[in-house]
């Protein structure tokens, strides 16, 4: 009985434990594929000979306001803008993992009790 | 090992398994069919650079846009900032650009959509065509007026840079939003208007 037991908490546990793993793995995620500005050199037509690849591919600092003055961009940022915010991501950061994450808890949790019924069947219990 | 546990071992990692699958939403990276041309020539005469003036608000009559616009810089990451999520969804402009009107080309950003509460500032920015009409009020009180030269819509992914960023000989304005296929928590393209000065006024 008492294997029994720990066995259904072992179970529960690892149930537990895989809900958490879509959790993670959503924090972890960068909102949008993002470019580092030396790969998104591309020719443009209207683009002044004072931009090089070599300036692009430093990373973005700021820059002293006298330039921003000037006009044009003084610092150019990495990657796209993500600028749209989806239903499904306000409600829930992990909605999808969190529904397969129950899903696995649940299908855990039947799988605990068949064996604790067939292992009290066994053994007469 | 029994019986048992060599079940409970089984059931266990099946849960696992089960689980870990479903932690990864699959985002689609590849390049879907997109309108990835390039903004053609304009056609809009160019009119004199303004002062530095940082803008205040934006209107665009053909889609209905009439907003506020407050500072964006940088994130943590080194992209740049958007807008909060909010119910009153507000334009951004990214302070490291232009102001509407100098030289150079100023860029505003704006959500498509802003979650549970509904449609963004930018919503219907796809519909704009060249030659529409975008205003942006200056905190000085005058208003720079610029014409659309292009629209395009071009996945993340390949975002665009230069062509945003990158320096140019005239007063121009950029207005950027999310579009495209949606992804788990956000969208695959981005949307970004094109648009050249040509007056100003109080």
């Amino acid at each position: 009985m008492r294997r029994t037991v720990l066995s259904a908490m072992t179970l529960a546990c690892t149930a537990v434990l895989a809900t958490t793993v879509p959790a993670f793995a959503d924090d972890a995620t960068t909102p949008a594929p993002r470019r580092t500005p030396a790969a998104s050199v591309s020719p443009v037509p209207s683009k002044a000979p004072a931009r090089t690849p070599g300036a692009a591919a430093q990373a973005p600092r700021e820059e002293p306001a006298k330039k921003r003055d000037r006009g044009q961009v003084a610092v150019v940022p990495k990657g796209a803008p993500n600028t749209g915010v989806t239903e499904e991501s306000s409600a829930s950061s992990g909605n999808e993992g969190a529904l397969i994450g129950g899903g696995a808890a649940v299908l855990a949790a039947g799988g605990a009790a068949v064996l604790v019924v067939r292992r009290r069947r066994a053994t007469g219990a | 090992m029994t019986p048992f546990s060599r079940r409970a071992f089984a059931t266990a990692a099946m849960a696992s398994l089960l689980a870990g699958c479903g932690g990864h939403p699959a985002r689609q990276t590849t390049a879907a069919p997109r309108s990835g041309r390039r903004p053609p020539p304009t056609g809009v005469k160019p009119a004199r650079p303004l002062g530095r003036s940082v803008p205040v608000g934006l209107r665009i009559p053909a889609i209905g846009v009439d907003t506020p616009v407050i500072r964006l810089g940088l994130a943590p990451d080194g992209s740049v900032a958007v807008p909060p999520v909010t119910a009153h969804d507000r334009a951004g402009w990214y302070r490291h650009s232009p102001t509407p009107g100098q030289l150079g080309p100023s860029v505003i950003l704006g959500h498509v959509t802003v979650g549970g509460y509904g449609d963004g500032v930018f919503r219907h920015l796809t519909r704009l065509r060249r030659g529409d009409r975008v205003e942006a009020r200056l905190e000085n009180g005058t208003a720079a007026q610029f014409d659309v030269s292009a629209v395009r819509t071009v996945a993340k992914a390949d975002f665009p840079a230069d062509e945003v960023y990158g320096n140019v000989d005239r007063p121009e304005l950029r207005l950027i939003t999310c579009g495209g296929p949606r992804s788990g928590d956000g969208y695959l393209d981005n949307v970004i208007v094109f648009a050249a000065l040509t007056s100003a006024g109080p």
